[in-house]
């Protein structure tokens, strides 16, 4: 006999070998909470606006910002922020027109395809914020270096000693690196989030999306 | 409204719960994780059952609702595996109506299933279920064609993990 027919037999023998569930049982089972992929990855993707929305407030609140806000950059800053904004509003917009999306109720690839989805709109605007992270940061430098009286006379000296390319070179460098520094963390958190979140549902999606390229 | 809402989903959720349990059978393999699960696909099945319309059977809503959750939805519970209960949980196949060679190839027939990946667990609980392949390819979101060509490799799998 085909082993699955065996199995099949056993199958519908075995409706009365599970332990029932009661209705009172059932009554709390849905009053508790779900722990589904897709609630966390709900609050995560809300945090994650939450980080960079409030990391920019916070940056305005420092020290250097303040100094910063003496120059004359209002012509770059203001829109700058006002651009930061409106891709924060479409990004939230699209996030949740997606996230309405998902429906248990769908067929497993396109459920996958909608959470999917859903999460790279916020891959998405976090790869939209360390981009414009490091154009600000070249904006900033920029700026510094035209308007900073302290860093304007740093460079006339070290142009005095013929070594303005060393300093522009250095300053820059640092710069970069502590932003690499920061890249390099925020990516690390990423991987470690999602790897363990969605790797089952990569790994299915996969599978599923192999079925249809083999044939 | 909504007790009444919730008692009709209790009662039709009591009637059919075998469907939840079965789906828990394949996709889990120790008591524990099996209740977890039975408890992840009832919240699933509650909070989607306002937009339950009637038109489809509910029984076949609970088949999709409740694969989606053990292969999408659902996190695996962090508890420790014990491997005695499988024994005493999974093949509780009662001895007069087997021999004992036939209660031998069950047991490893569950195993075998259980090396099965995920969406290849979902094909055979369908299978097992009787259902035809164009309600299997619109459960998983695959064409009929892929279904069927997938199920067969499936039983040459299942071979090849029995008779190695």
């Amino acid at each position: 006999m085909d082993e699955l027919e065996l199995l099949k037999k056993h199958w519908k023998q075995q409706d009365t070998e599970y332990p029932h569930v009661s209705a009172n049982d059932i009554y709390k089972m849905i009053l508790k909470r779900s722990s589904s992929i897709v609630k966390w990855i709900f609050i995560i993707s809300l945090l994650e606006f939450a980080l960079w929305t409030g990391l920019s407030f916070f940056l305005k609140d420092t020290k250097n910002a303040q100094h910063f806000d003496k120059m004359d950059s209002d012509y770059l800053l203001i829109p700058l922020t006002v651009i930061g904004y409106v891709i924060l509003a479409y990004f939230f917009y699209l996030f949740y027109k997606n996230f309405r999306r998902i429906s248990v109720t769908d067929s497993a690839k396109i459920l996958m395809e909608n959470i999917l989805r859903t999460r790279r709109t916020v891959k998405n605007y976090v790869i939209f914020n360390l981009v414009f992270m490091v154009v600000s940061a070249m904006v900033v430098l920029y700026i510094e270096f035209d308007q900073d009286t302290a860093l304007i006379q740093k460079t006339q000296a070290a142009a005095a000693n013929g070594e303005v390319f060393m300093f522009y070179a250095k300053t820059i460098l640092i710069v970069a690196g502590v932003l690499a520094v920061f890249v390099g963390i925020l990516l690390f958190f990423y991987w470690l989030i999602y790897g363990l979140l969605l790797r089952k549902l990569n790994r299915n999606y996969r599978e599923l999306k192999k079925l249809e390229m083999e044939s | 409204m909504d007790k009444e809402l919730e008692h009709s989903f209790v009662a039709l959720l009591e009637e059919h719960q075998n469907i939840v349990h079965k789906v828990c059978r394949l996709y889990t393999n120790h008591r524990e994780a099996h209740n977890d699960l039975f408890q992840e696909i009832t919240i699933q099945l509650w909070k989607a059952y306002p937009k339950f319309r009637g038109d489809a059977k509910f029984s076949t809503w609970m088949y999709r609702v409740g694969l989606n959750t053990a292969i999408t939805l659902y996190r695996k519970s962090k508890r420790t595996v014990n491997t005695y209960e499988l024994e005493t949980f999974q093949f509780k196949i009662k001895a007069e109506e087997y021999d004992d060679t036939e209660e031998q190839q069950l047991k490893l027939l569950y195993q075998a299933v259980h090396q099965l990946n995920d969406i290849e667990k979902a094909l055979v609980f369908l299978y097992l279920e009787e259902k035809d392949y164009r309600e299997i390819s619109e459960t998983l979101g695959i064409s009929e064609v892929n279904a069927r060509v997938k199920m067969n490799r499936i039983k040459n799998k299942l071979k090849t993990i029995l008779n190695p």
